[in-house]
């Protein structure tokens, strides 16, 4: 497979055929969903199915967070509708969620025994270090892959200090560095 | 295990009357679960509620699934359908309309500009919530190396996470991380 170096806005553009397709690849995004659905969503939409492109995709995240409910929740919703109407937004909501919750009720019967075993403690432990970085390195490629003008970076810089070092109110953050960026870019395009 | 049907009807309402709130998703409305369930109701204690969150922490699928397990606890797999659905539904309604109406608009100009604007807003909390549970995971050194080495491998190069992901997991068993 190419590097990820290549344009990928000249990348071409695929959109899901069957029912079968979409349902399986968001149950995928669901299931291997380990620490975060999101890392997978990028890869699966992005890298394996073609579906969007970088870009494309890191506006739409854009979108979900300003939105209420789970991100990954609202964009299997969004694509499922855009794509495949509300059958496909149901289709994609499915395997995203309703078949992990299955899942996790089958984990949470067994988890006080598993969470006595030191084995399983270290081995949890280790995966969630590299789940972290999973998402780190998730947000490289993202920040690769939109390129952001300057401005653009301030507002990302700024969003993640406040989130992560100063610990705002997420709602806060979101009500100043909303509109500022909106104002940043509205002048930085005229 | 069956549950009363007004327990099922407390918990759409209470979970239900959250969802429109949960910018950001349901960890920023933690709190807000942990007040109603422990706190109001006595559903659970408040040890049950953080290892439930570990749980959907450390499951695979989106970590709101946190919500399921309360359900779950209170009133069974009725109560984890319930409790997604209604923590999840209104928002997910919302999504669909306000989404749809979007997509139909012409590329104009405010919607272009609204998109690129969000989109910086969105790398710097992906970065936020990796460092945010980098901090929380990475208690020794070794930990810290794994964290490192597996954002390098996803962030450049093309390797499935789920190796990386198996590899940790090994690492850990192996009692050097």
């Amino acid at each position: 497979m190419v590097d990820g170096d290549v344009d990928e806005r000249s990348a071409p553009r695929e959109v899901p055929r069957t029912y079968a397709v979409l349902f399986v690849s968001f149950l995928k995004m669901g299931l291997l969903g380990f620490g975060g659905v999101m890392p997978w969503a990028r890869r699966v939409l992005v890298d394996e199915r073609r579906w969007m492109t970088e870009r494309e995709f890191v506006e739409l995240l854009g979108m979900c967070q300003i939105l209420p409910g789970p991100n990954v929740v609202n964009m299997s919703v969004i694509l499922g509708a855009r794509w495949m109407g509300v059958a496909g937004a149901l289709l994609a909501l499915t395997g995203i969620l309703f078949v992990p919750v299955v899942v996790v009720l089958m984990m949470a019967a067994s988890y006080a025994t598993v969470a006595q075993s030191e084995l399983a403690r270290n081995a949890i432990a280790a995966a969630s270090a590299a789940a972290a970085g999973l998402i780190l390195g998730t947000a490289l490629r993202l920040l690769r892959g939109a390129r952001p003008p300057p401005h653009g970076l301030v507002v990302g810089a700024a969003v993640f200090v406040a989130v992560a070092i100063v610990h705002a109110p997420l709602l806060w953050v979101l009500a100043v560095a909303v509109p500022a960026a909106i104002a940043l870019e509205w002048r930085a395009s005229r | 295990m069956t549950a009363p049907p007004d327990v099922l009807l407390e918990i759409a309402w209470r979970f239900g009357s959250l969802s429109l709130l949960a910018v950001g998703g349901i960890n920023a409305l933690l709190p807000e679960f942990h007040r109603v369930v422990v706190d109001l109701k006595g559903w659970m204690t408040s040890a049950e509620f953080a290892d439930l969150f570990a749980l959907a922490q450390l499951a695979p699928g989106p970590n709101a699934m946190v919500v399921s397990l309360l359900g779950w606890k209170v009133a069974g797999i009725a109560g984890a359908f319930v409790a997604t659905i209604a923590a999840c539904g209104p928002s997910s309604l919302l999504c669909y309309f306000a989404m749809s109406r979007w997509e139909r608009m012409q590329s104009s100009r405010p919607r272009a500009v609204i998109q690129r604007a969000l989109a910086p807003i969105a790398i710097g909390l992906v970065l936020a919530s990796g460092f945010t549970l980098a901090r929380a995971a990475d208690r020794s050194v070794a930990a810290l190396a794994l964290t490192v080495a597996a954002t390098l491998a996803i962030g450049f190069t093309r390797v499935n996470p789920v190796w990386v992901l198996a590899l940790a997991a090994l690492v850990g068993i192996s009692g050097l991380a």
